[in-house]
């Protein structure tokens, strides 16, 4: 009873409604109708496009989502100098094209032909002056020509004709506003695409020491071989990393497509080397002014370096250029990569060497002249004693005399005279001077010099005595520099280099830095010596050019010859090969700086000597650098 | 004793036409007894619709992401070429030629700067 009385208590509502279906109720129900078709609608189009339709390639084309892959190009580092002056940046230019079918259908088409033509016409007479207005921005563009490159491509439906490559921004600006690019890509065809390229604002100063890339791209592994600037040898740590991200048309344009993988993009790290612009900009062109009109010379090159650190502040390699009109590039590293036979400033080597081996004490020591006969040896006789002999009156020659006029005799006799019995005693010297090792530098291609084995079948009656005075050894200017720069710093031998820290967004993430090649090759007092002799060459000696110097320079000349295919130093022409050098450090009462230029020249008859042009040069940067360097202030006390 | 089927073929077309007539009168989810469930469906539908217009605003902020990339882009263009210009000028001997041309007499400095401690 009781379920029969629920049942019919169910029922009555539901009767109720059906009787009483209100207006508002229908209108939800004609609703609710229309949505179920709908649905069911779009329910058959779907099964119906999944599996049945298949489109127009072109079509399905269009409506799939085109997935593009992009490399993300990370921004090369800078290269900057000590104080943060910019060397090499990375610098956007513009490759200008067109597309020269623009409107043309469209203008085809129009229902009223007279006036399709004539926009036609019109946009063949913006197209006159574009070519017209980029014959006057442009460097090398023909008006006339440019005009029947574009009329052609519209004729042959080119889309995409190159107009300017590599222009900068301004430039690239200045195009925009010409007649018909200024309408925009759609009506005027204008296609505009950027990419990075490397830019040196100091132009070719120290170009051989900072190097070369192309275009902003990481260099491939044999590149960099070949390649011995800072660009080469950093490259991995300048480039920075690629990313790659996925792009998908939208209607809003092309987006990133977020589903896809994205790896960012690492930017590469800055550089800061040692050299400084300022000092480089006058080094080379203090070389430049004493070498360009001489026709004999055919390279040169000038290092300043710290003497405390050996951080190079400077570094100037000049060669001759046959697709520069022959002038002086910076083409070849010769502080690093030219080799020979150093000439007189190896004669400190052999008087560091006697010294610190206790045989002469003093260099008013004095020696036989002897008329310049090395004895026990086949050497050649040394024809400047025999005028030392006549001017002097006299048969003996101080070591500091020999020094101050580079005799070759002295240095021949005092290798030979101290070291004939044991040779190797006198190499394994050049060796602990650094002479003879290459060592770990911040530019590939630093050749290892060559110093000959007294066990070696090369080894003869003359090569110590010659040894003596800097020939039978190949040395890189480097070298003589840092041995040189050892003297100036009481004994230490620091190692040059050029690159200070690695910086990311002025933050240092890896410091570099001075260090030590060999803590004391010789004794301060010895090395007080050896500046005194050198300050004699520089007072009364082979570079007294440098006597006038702003400050005084300790130094020293030398002079050698390059060999020739005969084997011999000069051609059946009794032309030579000059390599002049100096190389010395200032103040010499405390050395700050030491430097090293060089001259080489083609076969000549005109002489080339250490104390000519390289001194010249080495005076014009010492007396900038201690008229402008901060750390020769003088300084006036408070009252 | 083998059990017997409780449910005919007939059954499946019966469930199907009161299927389809309850989705026609709009009685489906009451038919289903799923109406203590309405508010999850509803949320569910929420969440689909948020799904769709997230994608869309993002799509939308991607692109705006692209166009400022290029504005930001250009900006670093004209940064870059005005960095060149100002460090190409500072260049010792480019500044004395200018000083030369523009008739100045000043000059590099002769002697070191003195400096009052």
């Amino acid at each position: 009873m009781m379920e029969q009385d629920g049942n019919n208590m169910r029922q009555l509502p539901q009767q109720t409604t059906k009787k009483k279906r209100d207006r508002i109720g229908m209108v939800l129900y004609v609703f609710y109708a229309l949505l179920l078709i709908i649905t069911v609608a779009v329910l058959f189009k779907l099964v119906y496009f999944q599996l049945i339709w298949e489109p127009e390639p072109k079509i399905a084309s269009a409506l799939t989502p085109q997935i593009q892959k992009r490399i993300v190009e990370p921004v090369r580092g800078n290269i900057i100098d000590c104080e943060g002056r910019l060397l090499a940046m990375s610098y956007p230019v513009y490759d200008i094209h067109m597309d020269c079918t623009v409107m043309k259908a469209e203008y085809a088409k129009m229902k009223n032909k007279e006036k399709g033509k004539m926009k036609e016409a019109e946009w063949q007479d913006k197209a006159q002056q574009l070519a017209a207005g980029l014959a006057e921005i442009v460097d090398g563009v023909d008006a006339a020509r440019m005009y029947k490159q574009i009329k052609d491509g519209r004729a042959n439906g080119r889309k995409y004709l190159s107009i300017a490559k590599g222009v900068d921004r301004s430039t690239m600006l200045k195009i925009k506003a010409l007649p018909l690019y200024r309408e925009g890509a759609n009506r005027g065809g204008m296609i505009v695409e950027t990419r990075n390229i490397r830019k040196y604002p100091y132009g070719r100063l120290a170009r051989r020491t900072i190097g070369f890339v192309r275009d902003n791209q990481g260099l491939p592994e044999e590149e960099i071989k070949g390649n011995p600037g800072l660009e080469g040898r950093y490259d991995a740590i300048l480039h920075g990393k690629d990313g790659r991200e996925y792009l998908k048309q939208t209607d809003r344009g092309r987006v990133r497509n977020y589903d896809s993988s994205y790896v960012r993009a690492v930017d590469g790290k800055d550089l800061r080397t040692t050299l400084n612009i300022d000092y480089q900009d006058v080094a080379d062109r203090a070389l430049r002014e004493r070498i360009d009109s001489l026709e004999d010379l055919n390279g040169a090159c000038l290092v300043l370096m710290e003497v405390s650190t050996g951080a190079i502040r400077a570094m100037v390699n000049l060669s001759r250029d046959p697709h520069r009109g022959n002038s002086f590039e910076e083409i070849t590293n010769f502080a690093i990569g030219r080799r020979c036979e150093p000439g007189s400033v190896f004669k400190t080597v052999t008087l560091l060497s006697v010294m610190s081996d206790g045989i002469y004490k003093s260099l008013d020591e004095t020696l036989p002249t002897n008329h310049g006969i090395v004895k026990d040896t086949k050497m050649k006789q040394d024809i400047h004693i025999l005028d030392w002999e006549r001017e002097n009156k006299t048969h003996e020659i101080s070591i500091l005399n020999g020094f101050k006029i580079s005799s070759n005799y002295v240095f021949g006799t005092l290798a030979v005279q101290n070291y004939a019995k044991n040779p190797r005693q006198y190499v394994e010297k050049v060796y602990s001077y650094g002479l003879g090792d290459s060592f770990d530098f911040d530019l590939e291609g630093l050749l290892t010099p060559l110093i000959p084995d007294p066990k070696s079948k090369y080894w003869s009656n003359t090569t110590l005595g010659t040894m003596g005075f800097g020939y039978a050894t190949e040395e890189t200017p480097l070298h003589i520099l840092t041995f040189y720069n050892a003297i100036a710093n009481k004994g230490k031998m620091v190692k040059p280099y050029l690159v200070e820290c690695i910086e990311k967004a002025g933050t240092v993430t890896d410091r570099r830095g001075p260090s030590v090649l060999n803590a004391s090759i010789c004794s301060r007092a010895i090395a007080d010596t050896m500046t005194r002799a050198l300050l004699s060459v520089t007072e009364d000696g082979t570079a007294r050019r440098l006597k006038s110097a702003k400050c005084k320079v300790a130094g020293k000349t030398g002079t050698s010859f390059a060999t020739f295919a005969n084997g011999k130093y000069s051609d059946e022409n009794g032309r030579r090969q000059y390599q002049g050098t100096f190389v010395g450090y200032f103040p010499a009462e405390d050395p700050q700086y030491s430097i090293i230029c060089a001259v080489y020249s083609r076969p000549t008859r005109t002489s080339y000597q250490g104390g000519g042009i390289p001194a010249a040069a080495v005076k014009t940067l010492v007396d900038y650098v201690y008229t402008n360097d901060p750390r020769f202030r003088t300084k006036l006390p408070k009252k | 004793m083998e059990e017997k089927r409780k449910w005919k073929v007939s059954d499946i077309w019966k469930l199907l036409k009161n299927g389809i007539a309850a989705i026609v009168t709009g009685n489906l989810l009451l038919r289903l007894n799923a109406g203590k469930y309405f508010v999850h469906i509803a949320y569910t539908f929420l969440l689909f619709w948020i799904l769709i217009f997230e994608s869309l605003v993002a799509d939308n902020v991607l692109s705006k992401v692209e166009n400022n990339n290029g504005k930001i882009k250009e900006m670093e263009i004209i940064y870059a070429d005005k960095t060149f210009e100002v460090a190409s000028m500072s260049r010792r001997s480019a500044v004395q030629k200018r000083l030369e041309a523009m008739g100045s007499s000043v000059q590099e400095p002769t002697a070191q700067a003195i400096v009052i401690e």
